[in-house]
C-alpha cells in the first residue's frame, strides 16, 4: 500500500547546520529512537537497521539507503529500500529548506511503498504510528539544533 | 433379543465413539507425530502479490546453526517438481523460479533441527525482488491490458474458462415476455475456512525400502496418493498416506498445497522425516479461500407472483490458479442448482473463472461445490421479487415451490431432484416460530420507528457425488467404498473410503453396521484414512460421506447377511428360503424360536461353516451413486437493529432441516449447530479482503471474525424426514445444510428489517459499520 507522509517544521537554525545535521545519518538518527544502527557505505550508501512497533507488530526494519540528490544548503533526497520479516518497505524522502525570519523552514515528504505483514496486519495503524515516530523526530531536531551550543572543553 | 435401541442403531442418538480420545486431549494429530532424526521445514513468503525475484541469497540462513538446507524453485526445477497440477487440471507453483503471483505465495523452503531455528532462519534468506503492478478486482483483470498474471499459460489473458448451462434463448424469451424483472448484483466475498487445526504434514521416505509414508491434514487421501504417484513416478504401493485425526476440514484441506510437496521433496533428498506445519497466519493467507463470486443474477416473473425465468452472470475470482476440487466437468461447481426449491420453467446461467494476484483456489467450504453462492443468489432474488410485488416473501415461496408429487423433479438446468416435501418444512417452520405474529410485531414496531426483520431461506442442496458417469475429480471416479470384516466373536471392523475430520464417522458408520447385522454399536470399529489399510475412496467432502460410503457400508452389510443367512440355515438345518431377518436376527418362518443371531453366525462362519463355503464373514463394497441428494431446508430468521450503532442482532433463528433419513440425530443436529455458527460467520462477520496492492487483509484472527459462542445465538432446530428414494437407507446427508442456508436468511432478514426504506439488498458481510453507513443515507441513524 502506498502512502505519502509530510510536514513543515520551522528551526531557529541557520540553514546550512540545518542541512548539515539532516545529511549527517549518525548525527540525526540519534534523534530516531527506532534506529539501533547504522553502516556507511560510501558518500551515498548507508544502511540501517531500525526496529519499529505498528500496533501489536513489532519488526526489525533492514534498509538501504541511497542519496539521489543532494544540493546544500536546500535540497536532500534519499531512495530507501529494505524488508522487514514478512514485509518490505520503498520510499522515497526529500526535503527541502528554505531561509525564513524565524531560521530554517523544513518542508519534507516521504512516498512509502509498504508490502506484506506490516501493510496487512497494521494498515490502519500504519498513518498513527508513523505520525507518531516523523512527530517525535522533528520534534528532536528541532530540539538538538535549537539547544545552545556546548561550552568549555 | 436386539433391538435399535439396545444396538445402537439407525436413528440412536449414540454418543461419539471419538469423543473420549478428543476430550481427553488423546487424539493423534498431524502435529503429534514425531519420528526419530526428523528435520522441521518453515517457509519463505512472499511480502510482494506480483514481482520479479532478482535473487535468493540463503548464505545467512545457511549459515545459522542447525539449518540444514534451504531449497528454492531452482532446486525443485532440476527435478521437474517446480510446477504442480490442481485439482483442477490447472498448474501452481510448487515454489517460484523468477516470479510470485500472490503475496504469501512459498519462495523457499529451510529445513533445521529445530522448529525454531527453521523459523529463525526463514528470516535469514534475502530475497531481492523487482515489484510488478498486480492486479486484485477480476472485473479489471480482465479489461485490455491488465497485468498478467499467469503469462506462463500463452492466452494472453486472465480469463481462464467460461461455463453456461440452460437454454438462453427460451430464457431470453421469458424475460422479453416477463411483467416484472427485477435484478440485483450480489458478491459473496471470498473467505477462510479458518479450521482449528492448521495444515500441515509430516513425510518420511525410507531410503532402504524406498516407501514414502505422509501423514497429511488431507481430506482425500487416496486421491493425494495417486496424484503424487502420478506427479513423482514413485509407485503407488510405496506411498502411504495417512489421515489422522483432524481438525476441521471444511474444504480447504482438499487441495495439494506447495508445503505438502515441499516436505516430502525434503524428505526424499535427506533421507530424513520432515514435519511442516503452518502456523495460523499463513493458514489464512496462503491457503486456499472460498466463494469470491461476482453475481449479477436477474428473475423474470408474472404479476402475480409466478416465477418465469432466471439469467444469472457470474465472474468467479479464482486467484493464481484455479486450485478448487470442484468435479472435472464441473468448473463452476453445483452453481447450476441456482434455480432452487421453485418451478422455473426456464433458466441460463453464466460464469467466468479468472485470475488474479491472489492465493489460489475457490474450494467449497463447507459446501458441495459452489452451492452456497448458488442458494445465497436464489434466496435473494426470491426476497427481492417479493418485495418488488409487495407479496409476503413466504407466500411467494408457497406460489412458486416444487409441489411433493412432481419429485423426482428435473430442473431447468438439467438437474433430477429425488424426493422433497418443501411446502411441508416451511408450514412447519412458520407455525414453530409464529411466523404471523411476528409479521404483527414487526408492523407495530416499523410504526414506532424500531427496525426488526424476518428472513427466510427455503434451500434445496445438491450433495454426494458421484454418480460416477458424470463426477470425477483429475479423472477419478467420485464412487465410495466401505470393508466389513466380522469377526468370529461378532464384533467387527468397518474400514471406509471417505475420511473424517470432526463429522463422526466412527459412530455412524458403526450404527449403520450394527443396524444392518444386529451386533451391538460398541463391538464395531471404524477405520479411515490409512491408505495402505482403506478401501480407496475419494474422500469426506460435499456432503458426500452419508450418501457414498454411507450406502457402500449398507451394501457390504447386506452382502454380509446374505452369506448369514446361508450360514444360520445350515445351523438351523433349514433352506435359507425359510429364514426371515426379523428383529436384526435369522427366524425360521412360521416358528420364530428357532433362531440364529449375528454373533452365533458369526462364530459358526469361522468354526462350523457349511461344506463348499468358504470361511469368514467379510464384504467389500464400492458403491456408485445412482443421483445425487437433494437436502432442503426452511430457515426463519429474525434480527433486531440497533439504530444508534447499526449492529444486527440475531434475536431468534429456527432451523428445519429435511436430510432424509437420520442416522444419528445428535450428530445431525450437532452438525447443524455448527454448520449455522459457520453460516452467521460470512453473513455478518467474515471476509478477507485485498488493497490494490494486492495486501491481504483479514489475514489474522484479530481482523478476521470467526464467531465464538459469544456470537452465536441460541440456534433453535427442527426437523421433516423425507427419505431419498434411491439411497439404500434413505439418507442424504446434511454437514453442510446450515452453512449453505442461513447467510441468505441473515441476510432476508436484514433487508426485510431495512425495506420500508428503499433498501433492496446488502453485501455480505453486513458488519455494524456498512448497516450504519445506509442508516445515515436513510436519515434514520439513532443518535
Amino acid at each position: 500500500m502506498a502512502m505519502t507522509f509530510q510536514g513543515t517544521v520551522t528551526i531557529n537554525a541557520p540553514r546550512e547546520q540545518v542541512y548539515e545535521f539532516l545529511t549527517d545519518p549518525a548525527r540525526v538518527s540519534r534523534c530516531a529512537a527506532e534506529v539501533q544502527k547504522i553502516d556507511t557505505i560510501d558518500d551515498t550508501h548507508f544502511k540501517v537497521v531500525a526496529k519499529v512497533g505498528v500496533g501489536f507488530v513489532k519488526a526489525t526494519f533492514a534498509l538501504d539507503v541511497e542519496w539521489t540528490e543532494k544540493t546544500p544548503p536546500s535540497v536532500a533526497t534519499a531512495k530507501v529500500r529494505g524488508n522487514a520479516p514478512g514485509s518490505a518497505v520503498e520510499m522515497t524522502a526529500g526535503m527541502q529548506l528554505s531561509e525564513v525570519p524565524e531560521g530554517t523552514k523544513l518542508d519534507w515528504k516521504a512516498d512509502v511503498m509498504v508490502a506484506g505483514v506490516i501493510a496487512s496486519v497494521g494498515s490502519r495503524l500504519l498513518q498513527g504510528a508513523a505520525n507518531k515516530i516523523t512527530g517525535d523526530v522533528f520534534a528532536c531536531v528541532k530540539r538538538t539544533l535549537e539547544a545552545p551550543a556546548p561550552t568549555g572543553a | 433379543m436386539p433391538d435399535t435401541a439396545t444396538l445402537g442403531g439407525i436413528g440412536r442418538p449414540v454418543k461419539r465413539k471419538e469423543d473420549p480420545r478428543f476430550i481427553r486431549g488423546k487424539g493423534t494429530y498431524v502435529d503429534d507425530i514425531t519420528l526419530p532424526n526428523m528435520l522441521y521445514m518453515d517457509i519463505v513468503r512472499s511480502p510482494y502479490a506480483h514481482a520479479t525475484i532478482k535473487n535468493i541469497d540463503a548464505s545467512r540462513a545457511l549459515a545459522l546453526p542447525g539449518v540444514v538446507a534451504v531449497i528454492t524453485g531452482k532446486d525443485l526445477e532440476a527435478h521437474g517438481l517446480h510446477w504442480m497440477p490442481t485439482l483442477m487440471s490447472d498448474t501452481q507453483m510448487v515454489l517460484p523460479t523468477d516470479h510470485v503471483v500472490y503475496q504469501s505465495q512459498e519462495v523457499a523452503v529451510v529445513l533445521a533441527e529445530d522448529r525454531y531455528v527453521a523459523a529463525d532462519a526463514v528470516q535469514l534468506v534475502d530475497v531481492e525482488y523487482e515489484p510488478l503492478p498486480p492486479v486484485v478486482d477480476p472485473k479489471k483483470a480482465l479489461e485490455p491490458g491488465a497485468p498478467l498474471v499467469r503469462p506462463d499459460k500463452g492466452t494472453g489473458t486472465n480469463h481462464i474458462w467460461h461455463w453456461e448451462a440452460g437454454d438462453r434463448e427460451r430464457t431470453e424469451q421469458a424475460f422479453a415476455s416477463a411483467d416484472v424483472v427485477v435484478a440485483e448484483d450480489i458478491y459473496i466475498p471470498r473467505i477462510h475456512v479458518a479450521s482449528i487445526e492448521t495444515c500441515g504434514c509430516v513425510a518420511s521416505f525410507d531410503r532402504v525400502s524406498g516407501k514414502l509414508t505422509i501423514w497429511m491434514t488431507t481430506q482425500a487421501p487416496h486421491a493425494i496418493r495417486t496424484v503424487f504417484s502420478l506427479v513423482s513416478k514413485i509407485p503407488e504401493h510405496k506411498i502411504r498416506v495417512i489421515s489422522p485425526d483432524i481438525g476441521g476440514g471444511f474444504g480447504g484441506k482438499v487441495p495439494v498445497y506447495p508445503g505438502y510437496v515441499c516436505a516430502t521433496v525434503a524428505s526424499i533428498l535427506t533421507g530424513r522425516p520432515v514435519k511442516w506445519i503452518e502456523d495460523r497466519s499463513e493458514n489464512l493467507q496462503a491457503d486456499s479461500f472460498a466463494r469470491d463470486y461476482h453475481i449479477h443474477a436477474e428473475l423474470a416473473a408474472t404479476g402475480d407472483g409466478k416465477i418465469t425465468g432466471l439469467r444469472i452472470k457470474t465472474i468467479a475470482d479464482h486467484g493464481a490458479a484455479d486450485a478448487a476440487a470442484n468435479p472435472s466437468k464441473f468448473p463452476a461447481g453445483l452453481f447450476s442448482i441456482c434455480t432452487g426449491s421453485y418451478q422455473i420453467p426456464t433458466a441460463h446461467v453464466e460464469v467466468d473463472g479468472v485470475y488474479t494476484n491472489k492465493p489460489p483456489g475457490g474450494v467449497a467450504y463447507r459446501c458441495s461445490f459452489r452451492v452456497t453462492e448458488a442458494v445465497h443468489a436464489i434466496e435473494r432474488m426470491v426476497d427481492r421479487l417479493a418485495d418488488e410485488l409487495g407479496i409476503d416473501p413466504a407466500e411467494l415461496r408457497f406460489k412458486n415451490f416444487i409441489q411433493p408429487e412432481q419429485f423426482p423433479y428435473t430442473s431447468a438446468l438439467g438437474w433430477e431432484y429425488d424426493s422433497g416435501n418443501y411446502p411441508a418444512a416451511l408450514q412447519k417452520a412458520l407455525d414453530k416460530i409464529g411466523y404471523q405474529e411476528l409479521r404483527r410485531e414487526q408492523a407495530e414496531k416499523r410504526a414506532r420507528g424500531e427496525l426488526m426483520g424476518i428472513g427466510i431461506s427455503t434451500f434445496t442442496e445438491i450433495v454426494g457425488a458421484g454418480p460416477s458417469h458424470t463426477f470425477d475429480i483429475l479423472g477419478i471416479k467420485m464412487f465410495d467404498s466401505a470393508e466389513i470384516r466380522v469377526h468370529p466373536t461378532g464384533s467387527a471392523i468397518v474400514r471406509i473410503g471417505v475420511q473424517t475430520q470432526g463429522q463422526g464417522h466412527e459412530t455412524t458408520f458403526a450404527q449403520i453396521v450394527a443396524e444392518e447385522l444386529g451386533l451391538p454399536v460398541e463391538n464395531i470399529e471404524v477405520e479411515h484414512g490409512d491408505t495402505d489399510t482403506a478401501p480407496y475412496g475419494l474422500g469426506t467432502y460435499a456432503s458426500r460421506s452419508t450418501p457414498t460410503a454411507g450406502a457402500a457400508t449398507a451394501v457390504a452389510a447386506r452382502k454380509i447377511r446374505e452369506k448369514a443367512q446361508r450360514i444360520a440355515a445350515h445351523l438351523l438345518e433349514v433352506s435359507p428360503d425359510d429364514l426371515e431377518w426379523v428383529d436384526h436376527t435369522f427366524r425360521v418362518k412360521g416358528a420364530p424360536d428357532r433362531a440364529k443371531t449375528m454373533q452365533e453366525i458369526a462364530f459358526a462362519a469361522y468354526t462350523n461353516h457349511p461344506l463348499g463355503m468358504e470361511a469368514g464373514l467379510e464384504a467389500v463394497t464400492y458403491y456408485d451413486p445412482p443421483n445425487l441428494t437433494f437436502p432442503f431446508g426452511a430457515y426463519v430468521c429474525v434480527v433486531d437493529i440497533d439504530k444508534g450503532t447499526g449492529q444486527v442482532k440475531v434475536r431468534r433463528f429456527l432451523a428445519v432441516d429435511d436430510c432424509g433419513t437420520i442416522i444419528n440425530p445428535m450428530i445431525v443436529d450437532g452438525q447443524i449447530h455448527g454448520g449455522l455458527t459457520m453460516g452467521l460467520a460470512p453473513a455478518l462477520y467474515e471476509q478477507i479482503w485485498y488493497d490494490e496492492d494486492g495486501n491481504i487483509h483479514g489475514g489474522t484472527l484479530m481482523d478476521y471474525l470467526v464467531p465464538t459462542s459469544m456470537e452465536t445465538p441460541a440456534w433453535e432446530t427442527d426437523k421433516t424426514v423425507t427419505p431419498s428414494p434411491h439411497h439404500p437407507l434413505g439418507a442424504k446427508g446434511v454437514g453442510e445444510s446450515a452453512t449453505v442456508g442461513a447467510p441468505p436468511a441473515i441476510v432476508n432478514a436484514v433487508v426485510d428489517a431495512l425495506s420500508h426504506l428503499g433498501v433492496t439488498h446488502i453485501d455480505i458481510p453486513i458488519t455494524p459499520w456498512r448497516v450504519w453507513q445506509i442508516l445515515q443515507e436513510k436519515g434514520v441513524a439513532g443518535t
